[in-house]
């Protein structure tokens, strides 16, 4: 061991150094060049952001994308909590099978999956279809092109986000606490009421927290989905680069979006073991 | 729970996990269509599309595109992650924290604010429309996985192998050929094969770093989604499921079942 000890943290710098340096150049220095342009509107520095937050076709963008987000999260959670709980209570191949199939989407590209989703919902789709046939409707729905599309699009890309951290939740709840509920004559409505869901919330609340800061950003689906006028900030963003060639507002739009981002996930990790939920996945 | 909503409830959630796996297959039948637009199912099955999809140059580039840019930045991403998984592996406390933050920062930035940040720095440097700036930018998703999966098998490492490997007199380099690489080969494996998927599927950042070109597969569907729904889409959509599945079944026969990190998306 003969120089073990002052050769240690030098390694250490050096193993960490390629990856590190690769980040500040290609990532954060890129940020911060951007975040340079969002002040560099030649009628002011804050002028790109008055405008977003104060115009109103900006505004119906926020509030779509807000919109958007907070409907997505409520479906993930009503979908994401059932799934959840009955993973808890699979053993063996079913537990498997089933955790197979909650993360198989992960595995599909995002724009495989929303393509599968344009051909299912088209006018003379297989869903339209199956619902003529079943005599629920006399002609086609508009399924595709507004925001119905984009909350089924979005929930299938979200829901895995979903259940995992309440999965990671629900399995910790030790179920002696449920059975002592039981036996001090507690209903099984009542039971689930003031002993599981409260003992389940902080998966709850970090599934919650996941999915809607996912959906902030989503670009693909909504993009593809969604109609002319449920446009969300990061397809205003796109606009504005490609189309309009103001890189001013872009940037601006692009931190507004971070800076959500940032905060609310700054809340949640205060409020909910949201690094806890996501290193057990 | 009374059994009729146990049963309920099964029933329920059974079909939800149906619904999350089945849609992706639509492509499949969608791609045998033999209309020059997609019916669903199709009226005539046919493999026309298939031989438009190798016929079509543009098609045959694009997929070249998309594998030269994962080998690139797979490559790139397994050196500099393993070398840092290494490295954080060493670290303890506030440090560590941080400089994995760091590392996972690409999954939290939403992609489409990255992406324009690197189309922005490209552009003068003569980037867009490039392989490698294609895979410089496929390598920031592609990072987090690889030090993710090769961090969890460093777990498995005792460091009295490492001092063993060391007190019988290995230098740094044969102690890493002979006992650690070894031991986190399941780490490495699945590294490569998060960060093969991530690269393939990228849509964000491909569709701004694309120029015309170096169009990547997904980017070429992108473009003509927007246009038509035409079953050539869907033989490229099918393309890609199949590598999916195949590098999953891949991991499988590895007996691997590693945690995939918080995906990035959009």
């Amino acid at each position: 061991m003969k120089d073990t000890r002052s050769r240690r943290p030098l390694a250490t710098a050096l193993l960490l150094l390629p990856a590190a340096l690769f980040l500040l150049l290609w990532f954060a220095a890129p940020l911060g060049e951007l975040l340079r342009l969002s002040f560099s509107d030649p009628r002011g520095a804050l002028a790109a952001y008055r405008e977003l937050v104060t115009g109103d076709v900006y505004r119906r963008v926020f509030a779509n994308t807000l919109l958007v987000s907070v409907v997505v999260t409520g479906i993930s959670i009503l979908l994401g909590y059932p799934i959840a709980h009955v993973l808890t209570r699979l053993h063996g191949a079913r537990l498997h099978f089933a955790f197979w199939c909650v993360l198989f989407p992960f595995w599909v590209s995002v724009l495989v999956r929303t393509f599968s989703w344009m051909l299912l919902l088209e006018r003379n789709g297989p869903v339209n279809a199956a619902l003529e046939a079943l005599g629920l409707t006399s002609a086609p729905l508009p399924l595709l092109f507004n925001n119905t599309a984009v909350y089924i699009g979005m929930t299938h890309v979200m829901l895995p986000y979903a259940v995992l951290p309440i999965y990671a939740s629900l399995v910790r709840i030790d179920r002696r606490l449920l059975l002592a509920s039981d036996g001090l004559g507690a209903s099984p409505w009542t039971t689930f009421r003031r002993v599981y869901l409260p003992l389940g919330m902080p998966g709850v609340g970090a599934a919650a927290a996941l999915v809607f800061l996912l959906s902030l950003g989503f670009f693909i689906t909504p993009a593809l989905l969604g109609g002319i006028s449920n446009i969300t900030v990061a397809m205003l963003i796109e606009h504005l680069v490609n189309e309009r060639l103001v890189w001013s507002l872009a940037a601006a739009a692009a931190f507004l979006l971070l800076g959500v981002t940032l905060a609310l996930l700054f809340v949640a990790a205060r409020l909910v073991p949201i690094g806890q939920a996501l290193s057990e996945r | 729970m009374p059994k009729a909503v146990r049963i309920l409830l099964h029933i329920g959630v059974s079909a939800i996990l149906a619904l999350l796996v089945l849609p992706a297959f639509v492509v499949v039948p969608a791609s045998f269509n033999a209309a020059s637009f997609i019916r669903l199912p199709p009226a005539a099955f046919s493999m026309r599309w298939y031989g438009g999809f190798f016929q079509d140059p543009e098609w045959l580039s694009s997929l070249a595109t998309s594998a030269e840019v994962a080998a690139l930045a797979t490559g790139l991403s397994l050196s500099l992650g393993t070398l840092a998984a290494l490295g954080l592996a060493r670290l303890g406390g506030a440090l560590r924290t941080a400089l994995y933050g760091l590392f996972l920062s690409p999954l939290i930035v939403p992609t489409i604010v990255t992406a324009i940040a690197l189309y922005y720095v490209s552009r003068p440097l003569g980037l867009v429309g490039t392989i490698p700036g294609l895979a410089l930018g496929h390598t920031l998703l592609c990072l987090p996985f690889v030090l993710v999966n090769v961090g969890v098998s460093l777990h498995s490492l005792d460091p009295a192998l490492l001092r063993a490997a060391e007190g019988l007199g290995a230098g740094p380099w044969r102690v890493f050929r002979t006992v650690t690489m070894p031991i986190i080969a399941p780490g490495l494996l699945g590294g490569a094969v998060f960060a093969v998927i991530t690269s393939f599927d990228e849509v964000v950042i491909s569709i701004f770093l694309s120029g015309i070109t170096a169009k990547t597969l997904p980017v070429k569907m992108w473009e003509t989604i927007r246009v038509e729904f035409t079953p050539v889409v869907a033989v490229a959509a099918t393309f890609l499921i199949l590598l999916t599945l195949t590098l999953f079944a891949l991991l499988r026969l590895f007996g691997l079942r590693q945690a995939k990190p918080a995906e990035s998306l959009s």
